[in-house]
This record gives structure tokens, C-alpha cells and sequence, in this order.
């Protein structure tokens, strides 16, 4: 993939990321569970597609990118430190289990939604200075496991049609199952 | 090629899952069972300045003196003015505290026994402070 093409795509799935965590802030999730900071997460899909079919670098390069645009468009510096820190970490947690063939997109899904939620949380006690904050943790980590299921499944379906429509993951650098 | 992309359900997945789930469970337990309300003490104040702090862990009796007398005791965790000659009693119809907030007053002794949590409780008056 020539690396013009591949700009392009990466600028398309930081607009389609911002785009989705823009959109879903409009369902109201927090009726149904009244925690606050709980979300679907469904930006998380374009992570799961930049990871599983560009490579580790691109995805984190786009998770950086759609989390300062995303600061910028509404929320501040103290929602870029949410919600990079969350990101990060879960990227870099869905990248070793992207390589590791013990888990699937859904276990890459849960895991990464188990490690934002954390990396939150730190944030979280870090700036307020309470450590009671923690408190919260256990039932975002449930809510996650259902919210993982959700974006994994997701994920899986578009993938699936990707490959079906005759997508094949782009990045040729890393040694991983993909390859050939 | 869509069997390397990993796309339906392995192993790894439900160990990740109940891992998450024991992780939820362990800090839930770490964090709901040790909260319980710390040591109080109580505080007592004689005409708006306090003369005495008393941990209410300790049973104990004393008298306060003043215009008039109070028996103070405190037996179990709880506090009380179990007699007095001021008129009206109503400290001593006041009854057993112990919980942080709450207070015995005898308007005639100018007493006032109020309840606090103590230093290093958890029981804390805010959540957190910002700023």
C-alpha cells in the first residue's frame, strides 16, 4: 500500500473515530447504568480495525490523534488526560493481545476496555486526590466487559465483511500471523 | 487468512473475562469491607471552648462541673449524661450517641458533647478536593 494511500486511510479513521465517540454520547447510557464516565466506547472498533489491519504503529498514531482532536472539539485538557491516558493504555494492552494468539478480537475488545477503565480511574485519583475513587472501578470494569463484548462483536462483523469484500490487512512490517 | 484474524471466540477470551471479572470482585472487597466508621471520639465543649476530648472506645465516667453537674459515661462505644441536676434533664432524656455528627447538649451547664470521627478514620468529611 503506497504510503499516500495509507495517510489517507489513517486521516479517514481518525474522522470515523471522532465521529463515533461524538454520536454516542447522544445514546444515554447513563439511564440504564448510573455511573458516571460510562460509555460504549465504539471509537474503540476503529482502534480494534487500525490495530488488526494496519499495524500497531498506525493504530496507536491514529488513538493519539482522534483523542487531541477530540480534546480540542469539546472537552479540554482534562478530558485529553482521560482520555489519552485510558487509550494508551489500552492500545498498548490490545496490541500484545493482538499478537498473541491466545485471544480474539473479543478477548483484544475486553482487555483493552479493562485497561482504559483503569487507566481512567488513575487519572481519576491522581487529579482528585482521593483514593476512594477506586470505589468505582469494579463496576466500570463489569459495565466494560459487557461494552467489549459489544465493540469485539462489532469489530468482528466488520472485519468479516472487509475480508469477505476482499480486504486484507495492510501492514506488511510486523511478523505476525497475517503475513502470507 | 480470516482464521489468522482471530475473529471468533478462543480461551483466551473467557480467562480475560473472568480475570476482569475476579479483578472487579477483588477491589470491590478491598474497598467495601474495610470502610467501616472509624474510632469516635467526642468532644466536649463547656461555654463554646473544649475542655475534654474522650475516645468513646474507652468505657469511662467522669462529672462535669459548672453552674451545675452532668455524669458523663461512656460505656460500649456510646456516650451519654446519665444524670444531672440541671433543671429539665433533657440532656439526660437525650439518651446514648455515638455516631460522627451528632451531639448532647445541657443548656444550663452551657455543655456540649459532640460526637467526631477521629484523626486517621476513615470517615472523612468530603470525597475529595479539587484545586
Amino acid at each position: 500500500m503506497s504510503n499516500t494511500k495509507k495517510l489517507a486511510l489513517q486521516a479517514i479513521l481518525v474522522a470515523a473515530a471522532l465521529a463515533l465517540s461524538y454520536i454516542e454520547r447522544f445514546i444515554p447510557l447513563q439511564m440504564v447504568i448510573p455511573l458516571p464516565g460510562v460509555k460504549l466506547g465504539l471509537a474503540n472498533i476503529v482502534s480494534l480495525f487500525a490495530l488488526y489491519f494496519l499495524g500497531w504503529r498506525s493504530a496507536f498514531v491514529i488513538l493519539i490523534l482522534r483523542c487531541v482532536l477530540g480534546a480540542v472539539f469539546g472537552g479540554g485538557v482534562t478530558a485529553l488526560m482521560f482520555s489519552l491516558t485510558g487509550g494508551l493504555l489500552s492500545m498498548a494492552v490490545m496490541a500484545v493481545t493482538r499478537y498473541v494468539p491466545f485471544f480474539s478480537v473479543y478477548g483484544a475488545s475486553l482487555c483493552g476496555a479493562a485497561a482504559h477503565n483503569i487507566g481512567q480511574i488513575i487519572v481519576a485519583v491522581i487529579t482528585l486526590n482521593s483514593i476512594y475513587i477506586v470505589a468505582y472501578l469494579p463496576f466500570l470494569l463489569l459495565v466494560g466487559l459487557v461494552t467489549g463484548m459489544l465493540t469485539g462483536a462489532a469489530a468482528s462483523a466488520c472485519f468479516a465483511a472487509l475480508i469477505a469484500a476482499g480486504q486484507r490487512p495492510f501492514d506488511k512490517g510486523a511478523r505476525h500471523p497475517d503475513k502470507g | 487468512m480470516e482464521k489468522n484474524l482471530r475473529l471468533k471466540f478462543r480461551p483466551g477470551d473467557l480467562i480475560a473475562a473472568a480475570a476482569i471479572a475476579i479483578l472487579a470482585g477483588a477491589v470491590a472487597i478491598a474497598f467495601f469491607t474495610t470502610r467501616s466508621s472509624g474510632p469516635a471520639e467526642a468532644e466536649i465543649r463547656q461555654n463554646g471552648e473544649l475542655i475534654a476530648t474522650v475516645p468513646l472506645s474507652e468505657d469511662t465516667e467522669f462529672e462535669i462541673g459548672g453552674t451545675y453537674h452532668n455524669t458523663v459515661t461512656v460505656k460500649d462505644g456510646e456516650i451519654a449524661i446519665t444524670s444531672s441536676d440541671c433543671p429539665g434533664e433533657d440532656c439526660v432524656l437525650s439518651g446514648w450517641r455515638s455516631t460522627a455528627g451528632q451531639s448532647i447538649v445541657c443548656l444550663p451547664n452551657l455543655v456540649e458533647i459532640r460526637i467526631v470521627a477521629a484523626e486517621g478514620s476513615n470517615d472523612q468529611g468530603v470525597d475529595g478536593v479539587t484545586g
